[in-house]
């Protein structure tokens, strides 16, 4: 699995944003139009959401770059985490009274990535070559599971209860001894 | 939990918590009081930010999706229309501050205001162009907006406004409202912090409506139903799911 971003400087196209040049938001957009829609996509899973949430994460990105600080983190996380939490948000504000006549579960079921994601192998190729993998890899598979699924699929803890069949409290705990063993680790 | 203070070193909690927030495990109301945490807690931003890179490289588990030919060209439209507003501002504002309208940050808990409304322009101009032609007032409305169901997109109602004052909401079906409850209509400009109640409505039957109380009708304003309590939502703001939303489209 390979992501090429490294031929794209993101922090000079969102200091061009910031001095107002469509060009740069284009020249971004179409360089990881692509990758934002599909990482929207898994979240919201519905297509003309997913890209309402791009066309205001371009809109956001183009009104806030001036607020971008490199000393604070890279363009692209930046840039990505807008994204992912318009995301997010959207979802949160759809489900917020959670029905689940038409849960969301319901489709995750059918998703064949979530099928294998409580098994304790492998849920999908995730090893990316960065630090953060051998972290990762520390981890129990399910609980490794559970959190690359959080953050791709954008489940809550709840969804992922359901799924897993842990009770709640149970993938509460899991998920934030994962978090503080990663951070540990990566430190 | 003591809270610390900015200077400090955040708790460990607070390190898991930003995890979360990154990971997006946490519910609507667990985010926002993140989110309104973070502009004075600069350790705490770090952290969220810290998360971010970490969790970057996974995003490439994600297959990508060629967005569709429409996107860049409302994106672009959205930007001028931004950009056209932001000038008339600053023009209506010469002489006296000197105040970059587009440094002005556009609220981060916006998304669904701004997102499910968005899918009906190529639909608003085809219905338009359907509904002028088979409505039997010759009056040629300002701005249409097309309501739609977020989850199956099918068109619910119509909004036609012959003038930036006065809208005329049209069904185009029937709508089985549960026991217990009603369709709450609802407005929001970009500019406005929060939606604003049009009150309730039958569902199936048309209702003219004059918007004295409120700003003129513009481009893009969003409209909404949610299915709110029999009386109507309670906080005067909607808390029920959104039954169909739109937004307006000048004609």
């Amino acid at each position: 699995m390979t992501d090429v971003s490294l031929e794209f400087d993101h922090a000079a196209a969102l200091a061009k944003c910031a001095r107002g040049e469509h060009d740069a938001l284009h020249q971004l957009y179409v360089y990881e139009g692509a990758r934002l829609l599909g990482v929207v996509i898994r979240i919201v899973k519905d297509r003309g959401m997913a890209e309402d949430i791009v066309h205001d994460a371009c809109l956001n990105i183009w009104q806030r770059a001036d607020s971008f600080d490199p000393s604070k983190g890279s363009a692209r996380a930046w840039i990505f985490s807008v994204a992912r939490h318009l995301a997010l948000n959207a979802i949160r504000y759809r489900d917020r009274e959670i029905n689940f006549a038409n849960d969301p579960a319901d489709e995750l079921a059918q998703d064949e990535h979530f099928q294998h994601a409580y098994v304790a192998e492998e849920a999908f190729d995730w090893q990316t070559g960065q630090r953060m993998d051998s972290c990762l890899e520390q981890l129990e598979p399910e609980r490794r599971n559970c959190v690359l699924h959080a953050y791709v699929d954008g489940l809550s803890h709840a969804e992922i209860s359901a799924h897993t069949g842990a009770p709640l409290g149970t993938v509460k705990a899991w998920i934030k001894r994962s978090l503080l063993r990663l951070r540990e680790c990566m430190a | 939990m003591t809270r610390p203070s900015q200077h400090d070193q955040i708790s460990e909690d607070d390190h898991a918590l930003a995890g979360e927030y990154v990971l997006g495990t946490l519910s609507l109301t667990q985010r926002e009081a993140l989110e309104a945490r973070l502009p004075n807690e600069p350790e705490l931003q770090k952290a969220v930010m810290a998360w971010e890179e970490r969790f970057l490289p996974y995003t490439a588990i994600t297959t990508r999706v060629t967005p569709s030919d429409y996107l860049w060209p409302r994106i672009e439209r959205s930007l001028k229309v931004r950009e056209e507003k932001a000038r008339e501002a600053s023009t209506k504002r010469a002489g006296s501050v000197n105040n970059p309208p587009r440094s002005r940050r556009m609220r981060h808990s916006l998304p669904l205001w701004r997102g499910a409304a968005g899918f009906g322009l190529a639909a608003a101009l085809v219905m338009g162009v359907m509904l002028t032609n088979e409505l039997t007032e010759p009056t040629t409305p300002e701005y249409m907006v097309v309501l739609l169901a977020p989850q199956t997109q099918s068109a619910g109602w119509v909004v036609q406004a012959s003038s930036r004052q006065e809208i005329e909401l049209i069904p185009l079906g029937t709508f089985e409202v549960p026991e217990g409850k009603a369709l709450e209509f609802w407005t929001k400009a970009d500019e406005w912090q929060a939606p604003v109640s049009l009150g309730l409505v039958e569902p199936g039957q048309p209702i003219r409506m004059r918007l004295d109380q409120l700003p003129p009708l513009e481009d893009n304003q969003l409209f909404e139903l949610t299915l709110e309590d029999e009386t109507g939502s309670a906080t005067g703001l909607p808390t029920g799911p959104i039954e169909f939303i739109g937004r307006a489209v000048e004609i």
